[in-house]
């Protein structure tokens, strides 16, 4: 698939892609059009910024991606899936491939750390033999063995977040989708749940993460897509948070 | 199949004491409503006992003439037993009558005077009881048209009132009913839609991980179950409770009504859990469905 604004030029990527939009508009009821003609491809092991200016579009693409709402025109597919064709019934399955999370984090407060990351794994049906190795392995990964008996509110933002995202990871998910995951949590923490995500795209996972944090953006230098009243305006490898120059 | 049964019935019962002070909101109104629903139930069929009790008492009385002859009397009960609103025929002889009007004397505390008679003035009659009050003119009028017959005792128009006040009051108990049936199921239903509201989070993340909608339903509607269960538990319990001293205090109201307190209870505890546990998944399956995948 020839992706002329990628480095290399016009080369074909030979990476499966994971996540491709095409040619998609999002009209919301109200007739507001928060996407307008989005393409986008992003391959297997892929690390993709998503920037813009607050209401440019970066949420409406991720609920686009866990088919909380469906594409106004184009095709979005997830994993070989054509969303918009998927039967209701095959939505959940979908869901499990992608790891998902939200600045708020979104943690059950009567549940602990580790009946929170659990959690997943019961709703979706997991024989409780599977859901404990599962759910250590996920402590160990986000460095919170030692807090897993230990309720949200008793936890430090950040370490809330690495609650919610070992519980995007529980499911072993082909993608990790993050809508301003370090919105809620000073520099210092951010760079700590960046350098967990970045652990787990080594680990093979895709992960499309929406971000304001410029220093982030421009000190990483992975692949950042810019949106600008629902379309894109940029995508490179290697780019700031701001357009170069 | 049977792990996720075994599974939503957990997450139900975890679900119920975790967020306690919801549930048990829920759990309270559900018992008052099904309190009132049933005490409106036992209201209702105590009254329309006595209604029927007051039917009962309406009937027909003939007076028949002296020294008719034994077969024109039979052929008469005979045709009257044979008609549709008739429910039963009885035949008062003049001895009866006089010893019944003896008794009701003394019963009244007055002398008895008929020692004094040299002769039975009393007639004697046929009482015929009716199926429906409302054939009281029918009857009537097959009656005075016989010619053993002296007089047909008219209480034409009490009947007619009686009557229309016992269907006026039938109908006025039926919408009743209704009225406090649908109260209850609104305000039920919509007790348990809060309780699903404040779990709205907890449905939210269920739906993000990847969460069927057989999982997410399942689990509240057991609980609804749940709550519905407990709550007529309990309103029975209450009902129990109140039974004997009411009970005691109504005999002697209740004994001369054909009440069958059998039934009555049998009917009420069917209504209580019935309605406990269908208002429960109803008001669950309902409130949880706003929340499922579109
Ligand atoms: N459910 C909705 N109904 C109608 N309009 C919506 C809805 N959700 C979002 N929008 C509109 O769509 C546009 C894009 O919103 P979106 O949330 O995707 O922006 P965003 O890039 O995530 O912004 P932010 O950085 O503030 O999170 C906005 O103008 C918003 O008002
Ligand atoms: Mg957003």
């Amino acid at each position: 698939m020839p992706r002329g604004n990628r480095a290399g030029g016009a080369m074909v990527d030979p990476r499966r892609p994971v996540l491709v939009l095409n040619d998609v508009t999002k009209t919301y009821p109200n007739g507001r059009d928060a996407l307008k003609d989005v393409d986008l491809v992003v391959p297997e092991g892929d690390f993709v910024f998503l920037v813009g200016a607050s209401g440019a579009g970066k949420s409406t693409l991720m609920k686009l991606l866990i088919r909380d709402e469906l594409a106004t025109q184009g095709t979005v597919t997830l994993d070989g899936d054509d969303l918009a064709r998927l039967p209701r019934r095959k939505v959940p399955h979908v869901r499990r491939k992608i790891g998902i999370v939200f600045q708020d984090f979104k943690l059950l407060p009567t549940k602990t750390v580790r009946e929170n990351i659990a959690f997943a794994l019961e709703v979706t049906g997991t024989s409780r033999r599977r859901i404990k190795p599962a759910v250590n392995r996920v402590l160990a990964l986000v460095g919170l063995t030692e807090q897993a008996e230990q309720y949200p509110k008793q936890l430090s933002g950040g370490e809330q977040q690495r609650t919610a995202i070992a519980r995007a990871l529980v499911h072993d998910p082909r993608i990790v989708i993050a809508d301003e995951p370090t919105g809620n949590l000073d520099p210092l923490i951010s760079w700590e749940i960046l350098q967990l995500l970045l652990r787990i795209n080594e680990l093979g996972v895709t992960v499309l993460m929406a971000t304001h944090d410029a220093d982030i953006v421009t000190a990483l230098r992975k692949r950042v897509v810019a949106l600008e009243e629902g379309r894109v305006i940029r995508d490179e490898v290697g780019g700031g948070y701001h357009r170069a120059g | 199949m049977l792990s996720f049964f075994l599974f939503s019935i957990s997450r139900a019962w975890q679900g119920f004491w975790r967020n306690a002070a919801m549930s048990l909101a829920a759990t309270a109104t559900m018992t008052l409503m099904l309190l009132l629903l049933s005490s409106f139930w036992i209201v209702q069929a105590g009254f329309l006992a006595s209604l029927s009790y007051v039917e009962d008492k309406v009937g027909v009385v003939a007076d028949l003439d002296d020294n008719i002859r034994q077969s024109a009397l039979t052929d008469l009960q005979a045709r009257l037993a044979a008609m549709p609103e008739v429910r039963a025929v009885e035949y008062v002889s003049k001895e009866e009558a006089l010893r019944r009007y003896r008794e009701q004397r003394s019963a009244q505390g007055q002398d008895d005077l008929t020692p004094f008679l040299n002769d039975n003035p009393l007639p004697a009659s046929l009482e015929v009881k009716l199926r429906r009050p409302a054939d009281y003119r029918t009857v009537a009028e097959f009656l005075g048209a016989e010619p053993i017959v002296a007089k047909v005792q008219n209480i034409e128009d009490t009947t007619d009132r009686l009557v229309s006040l016992t269907n006026f009051l039938r109908t006025f108990g039926v919408l009743l009913l209704a009225v406090i049936g649908s109260i209850v199921l609104f305000i039920v239903i919509n007790t348990i839609r809060l309780a699903v509201l404040g779990r709205a989070e907890e449905i939210e993340v269920m739906r993000l991980v990847g969460a069927s909608d057989a999982f997410i339903r399942w689990p509240f509607v057991f609980e609804g179950a749940l709550v519905g269960l407990l709550g007529a538990a309990i309103s029975l319990g209450v009902l129990v409770g109140a039974a004997e001293p009411l009970s005691r205090f109504m005999v002697g109201f209740f004994s001369i009504l054909p009440i069958n307190v059998g039934s009555i209870s049998r009917d009420v505890t069917i209504l209580v859990l019935g309605s406990g546990l269908g208002l429960g998944v109803i008001g669950a399956w309902v409130s949880v469905r706003t929340y499922l995948i579109r």
